[in-house]
């Protein structure tokens, strides 16, 4: 049912599912506006508003999923994200998806619904919901939260949310409302020419052919140099040739088909339905043709397979039966041969070997949501494989073990990490132990109290002085020596008062007195001030001694509960690595038997497929015997008229009236 | 399963984190991107206290990212409490597909929570050329 509806190419779709997520987010300016219209005047700079969210988005940007909900949990953790709670919460729903954690993701949106969330981000998680259950093949889910985003949204992601409606309709098999959808569809004119192609898909599956042929053709025209719609071309073109077949109308059918590139993925099919046109209208030696052409091409393709008969089964209408038989004869041995090569193939999936082959050239480093194994290695089994990489089942299990290998890989990694954290822990317990005595003799020397006091002191002293305008005490010590000097001649000049031998040195004494008081008067001032600038420094000091010695004691008595707490942290996630490491292997190994058996039943798929065609062609292969054996005088039948209905002893494929 | 994978691989985050970037003494510098037009990044170093600490040249997918909205964080590290510099150097093309080399310088204190700086790059419209400032997160 898949195939019915065509998807966009994983590029495409990425930026509008996740992508499209953060367009309405303030930190997302930059991209709206990468993508936009230039602005002639500029745009305006946004900023940032948490760093973290940006940081977070830089590698969500980056398409490196794993580091990106890292981080983001861890900043939600570490409450960093105070301006984009809902935008993170959104993309944490988002990412969860895309790893596959339903269940998580669906808590988050119900919480973030159920919220106080604005109406874009709302809309925004609904859509983005409904696309991933859509992209999962939750079709009901999908169309539930579709149907919940209100029509107030961006143009663009409001067009394909009509489209993976209708999709899903397609998907369900509900071709008329479907049709419907699809008919009052109005989008970006990119995805116009896939809304034409499922809804011309939709009307031959309806038996609506007149109305399908309009828009199969207008894809099948259409003009383009993208390598995408070029295949899209392709597939509007084969699914109208082969419309045209299955309505009998081969004449129509066959210049449509011929509008297929021959170097296409579609050729093959293409070229197969124009031998059935040729053939349908009677005209074998045209069928052999492109049929001819065809058989030369790798037998993987179910097409190329179907022409080991087609071509002697136009020989034998043609009237040659002993070419037709040597056709058969040599479809047979293809046949066996590949038999041998698909046994062998299976022989080497079940050896266990085929998954890491696989991915052997992936790059491992980074998660993303949409990732596909786009090549197969150089191997014998990856010839039957491109069937198995086009299911969506495989991809998707592939995805998986992908992940898984992924993260344990990612456990790996910290464990060399948390060895390191190990020993880090054990230095510091190391530098501590040697620290501490140092630590406490230096604390136990300093008297922080004692200097206190001090301090207190000094600046009363300096108080006092400046109360007691005492000039002299702030005076060199040389002034102040000076000063006791003068003062002792003076006292012994003042004790006595009558001595007339003193009459002359009581005069200079004065004189000296009065110029020294001078001199210590006028730098009263200044140095009163400095000294008060010295007691600020020395409470500063003292208060920064004080802060560090408390620091100190903290730090003495924290660090060993400190890095006890870590140590616990370190012994403890050791453990979860153990445990989550051993559920990873057992989990690993178990995806790895379930893609095996995906491979192994696509390869015996196509060695049933083979096994039909080779009973057809041995059942020929003995008809034509019979025939000949007896019919003694041979005469070449002649062609049959053309006819519209297929004629008996055509080789029957399912695929053959309908490539999809 | 993934999930608890997950949650280790975040516990395993912070746990580092916390290890060897404690908040006093931590330290982050962050780059951020606004529209591009006139500027194309290229590499840039951070010197902090006349030490260079990170030279990082970027791939298109980097860049890319930051013109999207992402804000890398270029370096992450430990700084005693005080006054430190912080100098940028940024190369690329400028307008005209010109080679462009500009710096930015910061002076800022270091306090005893985390310090957060932003190197942003934005256009400066009027005049057709980029601009380069380091904003001090508090």
């Amino acid at each position: 049912m898949t195939g019915v509806t065509v998807r966009r190419l994983s590029s495409m779709l990425r930026p509008i599912a996740l992508g499209g997520l953060l367009l309405a987010l303030p930190v997302a300016a930059g991209w709206a506006a990468k993508y936009q219209k230039p602005d002639p005047d500029g745009l305006p700079p946004h900023d940032v508003k948490d760093l973290h969210y940006g940081d977070i988005l830089f590698y969500f940007y980056q398409d490196d999923y794993f580091d990106s909900i890292t981080r983001l949990l861890a900043a939600q953790q570490l409450e960093r994200l105070p301006h984009t709670e809902g935008e993170a919460e959104l993309l944490l729903g988002g990412l969860y998806l895309s790893l596959g954690e339903h269940v998580e993701a669906g808590k988050i949106f119900e919480a973030l619904l159920a919220g106080k969330a604005s109406e874009t981000v709302r809309n925004k998680a609904w859509f983005y919901l409904g696309k991933v259950w859509y992209q999962r093949g939750y079709l009901e889910e999908s169309e539930r939260a579709l149907r919940q985003v209100s029509d107030k949204i961006q143009p663009r992601i409001s067009a394909e949310r009509y489209m993976l409606l209708a999709q899903l309709k397609l998907r369900e098999g509900k071709y008329d409302e479907a049709i419907a959808a699809l008919q009052s569809w109005h989008g970006a004119p990119d995805w116009t020419a896939y809304a034409q192609f499922n809804l011309g898909v939709a009307l031959v599956r309806k038996d609506r052919l007149p109305e399908a042929i309009a828009y199969l053709d207008r894809v099948g025209r259409m003009e383009t140099q993208n390598e995408e719609l070029l295949s899209l071309r392709d597939k509007a073109n084969l699914a109208l040739g082969f419309a045209y077949l299955q309505s009998k109308r081969p004449a129509e059918a066959r210049p449509i088909l011929e509008r297929v590139r021959l170097e296409g993925p579609f050729s093959s099919m293409a070229l197969l339905g124009v031998g059935w046109a040729d053939s349908a209208l009677g005209e074998f030696k045209g069928a052999l043709v492109p049929w001819l052409a065809l058989r030369k091409r790798n037998l993987l393709d179910a097409a190329v397979q179907e022409s080991y008969l087609t071509v002697p089964y136009a020989y034998n209408q043609l009237g040659a039966p002993g070419q037709a038989a040597e056709y058969y004869s040599a479809a047979i041995d293809s046949f066996d041969a590949e038999f041998k090569r698909i046994d062998e193939s299976i022989e080497e999936i079940r050896g266990g070997n085929l998954l890491d082959r696989l991915l052997k050239d992936d790059k491992k480093d980074t998660l993303t949501w949409y990732w596909q194994l786009k090549s197969l290695p150089d191997a014998p089994e990856s010839r039957y494989l491109y069937q198995l990489l086009a299911m969506n089942e495989f991809q998707e299990g592939l995805k998986n073990y992908r992940e898984l290998k992924f993260m344990s890989r990612n456990i790996d990694d910290w464990r060399e990490d948390v060895a390191a954290f190990d020993n880090m822990l054990d230095t510091r317990q190391h530098a501590y132990n040697e620290e501490v005595p140092r630590a406490d003799a230096v604390m136990s020397a300093t008297d922080l109290d004692a200097l206190t006091r001090r301090r207190v002191d000094f600046e009363s002293r300096i108080n006092a002085i400046e109360k007691s305008n005492d000039v002299a005490a702030l005076g060199t010590p040389e002034e102040q020596h000076t000063w006791v000097r003068i003062k002792r001649i003076d006292d012994f000049v003042q004790m006595h008062p009558d001595d007339p031998d003193l009459a002359e040195m009581r005069d200079k004494i004065r004189l000296i007195k009065g110029v020294m008081y001078w001199r210590l008067s006028e730098s009263f001032k200044a140095r009163l001030w400095n000294e008060r600038r010295s007691v600020k420094e020395l409470e500063a000091s003292l208060i920064e001694t004080q802060k560090r010695a408390v620091q100190v004691e903290q730090a003495r008595a924290g660090v060993p509960t400190n890095t006890g707490a870590f140590a616990d942290r370190v012994g403890a996630t050791r453990a979860r690595m153990d445990e989550l490491q051993a559920r990873l292997a057992a989990l690993t190994d178990k995806q790895a038997h379930y893609l095996q058996d995906l491979a192994i039943e696509e390869l015996g798929r196509q060695r049933q497929r083979i096994e039909t065609y080779q009973v057809q062609a041995r059942f020929e292969l003995a008809a034509i015997y019979d025939k000949t054996a007896n019919k003694p005088a041979a005469k070449p039948a002649a062609a049959p008229p053309p006819t519209n209905t297929p004629p008996a002893g055509k080789p029957k494929s399912k695929k053959w009236w309908w490539p999809w | 399963m993934k999930k608890d994978v997950i949650d280790l691989n975040k516990d395993l985050f912070v746990l580092e984190e916390e290890l060897l970037f404690p908040a006093n003494t931590q330290v982050a510098v962050y780059v951020s991107m606004d529209v591009g037009t006139f500027f194309a990044l290229d590499s840039v170093t951070v010197k902090i206290d006349n030490k260079q600490v990170k030279n990082y040249l970027y791939t298109a997918r980097e860049a890319d990212a930051l013109l999207k909205g992402g804000v890398q964080q270029i370096y992450l590290g430990n700084l005693k409490v005080g006054k430190h510099a912080l100098v940028a150097f940024f190369t690329g093309k400028g307008p005209v597909e010109r080679d462009y080399r500009r710096g930015a310088t910061i002076n800022f204190d270091k306090g005893v929570g985390a310090k957060y700086l932003e190197l942003k790059i934005s256009d400066k419209v009027a005049k057709h050329q980029p601009e380069f400032l380091i904003k001090d997160w508090e």
